[in-house]
């Protein structure tokens, strides 16, 4: 089902205001406010075009971000929670641990580890045809 | 039994360009970036829901040793904009489109409908070009 141009923009428009404030506490009626639409509509049509709901992709945009920060910096966990405007690190860590399928710090030791392994020993990520083919390592 | 596509390559003229159309425009993740004994650089992107399906950006310059004739072949491929590199699947083609043009991505077409689907094209502004295709 396709929708009017103007209502495809200011769905988009909703969409990039989460992208752009994720990090903030925002909730759906600020969300839907960018749109012009009430809440429930908003709700029904960006499920519709994204097969998500906004939380559901508010969710993902912070779990992103969340990984970014766990291998990016030295922040703690409480901080990566506290950044992503999580209510507790314990409430942070739980969805993380549910969406990731590891916990914020295991995941953070897995990545530095694997980033370390990219910088020191690339050519073990590389298929050995591509290193021949185009003499990479030239 | 082959079962699965791992890697592709997707030669691009302008690699820093090429990271900032797929991964900060189309939201791909980088799965490898390695700085090569040479200085150049593997970089391989993956779309979000396709995690293990590794595309490599492959530079034509400075990265990969071609002779001279293939090089300048593609060098003129990748120029006239005529690698035509697959299909993008969306779940809202009108939607991705409004989204991305907002971002400042050509299009070579609006969406229109298909047999298939609803259906634009995209160019990376690295000599390439994809449908980018809403299944019906």
């Amino acid at each position: 089902m396709s929708h009017s141009p103007d209502i495809y923009q200011r769905i988009v428009a909703a969409k990039l205001y989460i992208d752009n404030n994720f990090t903030e506490n925002i909730d759906l009626e600020q969300i839907s406010r960018q749109a012009y639409l009430s809440r429930f509509h908003f709700h029904r049509l960006f499920r519709r075009i994204y097969k998500k709901t906004p939380h559901q992709y508010l969710t993902s945009k912070r779990m992103e971000r969340a990984r970014t920060l766990l291998t990016a910096n030295d922040l703690t966990i409480s901080e990566v929670s506290a950044e992503l405007g999580f209510e507790s690190p314990a409430t942070f860590s739980n969805l993380f641990r549910k969406q990731s399928g590891m916990a914020p710090q295991n995941y953070r030791s897995a990545s530095l580890q694997l980033m370390e392994d990219i910088k020191t020993q690339p050519k073990r990520f590389i298929p050995h045809c591509f290193i021949n083919q185009y003499q990479l390592e030239a | 039994m082959i079962t699965r596509l791992s890697h592709t390559t997707l030669f691009v003229s302008d690699q820093e360009k090429a990271y900032d159309f797929y991964v900060n425009k189309l939201g791909f993740k980088v799965h490898t970036d390695a700085k090569m004994e040479n200085g150049s650089r593997w970089l391989t992107v993956a779309a979000p829901e396709q995690p293990d399906l590794e595309i490599v950006l492959m530079p034509l310059n400075g990265m990969m040793k071609l002779d001279d004739e293939s090089q300048k072949a593609l060098q003129i491929l990748l120029e006239k904009g005529v690698m035509g590199a697959g299909v993008l699947t969306t779940p809202d083609c009108r939607a991705t489109y409004e989204e991305l043009k907002s971002k400042g991505v050509v299009f070579r077409s609006e969406p229109k409908e298909q047999f298939y689907g609803i259906e634009a094209l995209i160019t990376d502004g690295c000599g390439n070009w994809f449908s980018m295709t809403q299944p019906l």
